[in-house]
């Protein structure tokens, strides 16, 4: 849960500044081992796998499945105050190792399973400064 | 110290009232002394001859900062069990078990203070930062948000009925109409109201969750062998265990596996190992609910029952003192007594193996302590009103 983990002062130094950097640029890129092509995920420095300090990133297609849902009543965030109540998904992506994002749903309905296709928004004030993947079920 | 001791007990307990968050007459730290010297004076010891202290997660109480004002006369341990959340509770009780068999403390304190008019705890430790950008961006920034996702494949996904949440708050309001401290005394959790009350996190209901509470409680743990001289009502520990289930656990942005766990499992099992006691020996578990669904995943890693019978198990009728099969929270628990960080867990097992329960269980000789399911790590402790030998 904490994101110490990965921090860093400067942004662009986190493990994980080239999945933000693709969401910016339209492209969902997932951490993947250069040397035993293990993806990895959340981003790491170092491959649980084989050990290797040398990973890599690769785009995957932003679709997935609905691994688990939430429908938030309580303003916990205040930039998202206005949405309440607001749904998220937890989205793994088979594609990619079976990775798992986070995100909001729009347009409601998906349960856990259904397939879910991803479109990529801009950094804005609600996102925290940040580009993400809002999520759709696939009819 | 001479010869290494062979078990651990423990000698006094303390606890404030619980005041409603940012309610507390008196600073955190205050709040923690009053506490220590309740229990040192439970324990019937000067508080200045505790030379150990042991707390987990995001205390910002430090050991080497509570010797001035108690007088300590050597201060030979000081340790915080990492992670956060009350996943170390149990953990912190490990940690002076620990110290103790090691031999190099005699007289630990495990504690927890949590005051947030004085420390702000919740608005700086897990309201700003806990969750990092990937929840935040995403509108997710919550223990009941990311519980709450666990929750819903739980139900949804590993067929666990949402009548076996609604269980484990009736038990714990229960148990608090009977406890006059309790900050749930007076609700009468009827069906209807556990359902008409509103949804914090579908699908967890505001009767799901913990509110945390300003207080501080606080055991002190000794060697068995002089704890038998110290009072004619030692609690003994028979094991302990803290840890991580592994290998992809531990602050993985929702990446968990397996997802639904508890993180339990190797605690338990561990706790299981040491003591040579199996889940149905146990008469009564103080079982850390921050919210339920949780719960339910820590009585199922724990062994009590399994996610096929979990809706079987875990009825009002079984949850509750005196009579049910595994009496839970005795005191109301965090959800319905007061909530810090699971440390009102260990002292109500206390009270529960001495016979001073406000919710007793006639005979009981064993309870168990679970801390901080769902937590990147958790924890378990097995107390018993013999030494096991």
């Amino acid at each position: 849960m904490t994101g110490e983990r990965n921090a860093a002062v400067e942004f662009g130094r986190r493990v994980d500044a080239p999945y933000w950097s693709g969401l910016a640029e339209g492209e969902l890129r997932i951490q993947r081992c250069t040397s035993c092509r293990r993806w990895a995920w959340p981003a790491d420095w170092r491959c649980p796998g084989c050990g290797s300090y040398d990973l890599g990133w690769e785009a995957v297609e932003p679709v997935g499945t609905v691994f688990s849902r939430i429908r938030t009543h309580y303003p916990f965030v205040p930039a998202y105050a206005d949405l309440v109540p607001y749904d998220n998904v937890l989205v793994e992506l088979p594609q990619a190792g079976g990775a798992r994002l986070i995100g909001l749903l729009t347009g409601g309905g998906a349960r856990i399973g259904d397939r879910v296709r991803g479109t990529f928004v801009a950094a804005s004030e609600r996102t925290a400064g940040l580009p993400v993947l809002t999520w759709t079920k696939e009819s | 110290m001479g010869k290494r001791p062979t078990g651990v007990a423990v000698v006094g307990i303390g606890i404030t009232p619980y005041h409603k968050r940012g309610a507390s007459p008196d600073a955190e730290r205050k709040l923690l002394l009053k506490a220590i010297d309740a229990a040192a004076a439970d324990a019937g010891i000067p508080a200045s001859e505790i030379d150990g202290f042991c707390s987990y997660g995001a205390d910002v109480q430090e050991g080497t900062r509570l010797a001035g004002p108690l007088g300590t006369r050597e201060l030979r341990w000081s340790s915080l069990v990492w992670g956060g959340g009350g996943g170390g509770s149990a953990g912190a009780i490990a940690m002076a078990e620990a110290a103790i068999l090691s031999g190099h403390a005699e007289t630990v304190v495990v504690y927890r203070a949590t005051a947030e008019s004085s420390s702000g705890r919740l608005l700086r430790a897990v309201s700003q930062g806990v969750f990092g950008p990937h929840y935040a961006a995403h509108g997710v920034d919550s223990p009941a948000q990311a519980l709450g996702l666990r929750t819903q494949r739980l139900i949804e996904h590993d067929g666990i009925p949402p009548s076996a949440l609604r269980a484990i708050a009736q038990a714990c309001y229960h148990h608090a109409g009977k406890n006059p401290d309790a900050v749930g005394h007076g609700v009468d959790l009827t069906d209807e109201k556990y359902e008409s009350s509103r949804w914090i996190v579908e699908p967890l209901r505001l009767f799901d969750s913990s509110r945390e509470n300003d207080a501080a409680a606080a055991i002190i743990l000794t060697s068995a062998e002089r704890a038998r001289d110290l009072t004619d009502k030692p609690v003994y520990l028979l094991a302990s265990a803290i840890g991580a289930d592994g290998p992809k656990w531990g602050e993985l942005d929702e990446n968990h596996e397996p997802y639904t766990s508890s993180s339990q499992v190797s605690a338990g099992r561990r706790v299981w190992e040491r003591s040579g006691v199996t889940p149905s020996d146990v008469d009564a578990v103080q079982l850390y609910v921050n919210f339920t669904g949780p719960a339910v995943s820590a009585l199922i890693d724990l062994g009590f029952c399994t996610a096929e019978n979990a809706g079987e198990f875990l009825t009002f009728e079984n949850l509750i003192a005196p009579d049910g099969k595994l009496p839970i929270c005795t005191g109301g628990g965090d959800l319905a007594e007061g909530f810090l960080h699971g440390m009102g867990n260990a002292v109500e097992a206390v009270r529960l193996l001495r016979g001073e329960s406000s919710n007793p269980v006639p005979g009981a000789r064993l309870c168990l302590v679970s801390g901080g399911p769902i937590s990147e790590l958790s924890s378990a402790a097995l107390f018993a009103t013999t030494d096991g030998r």
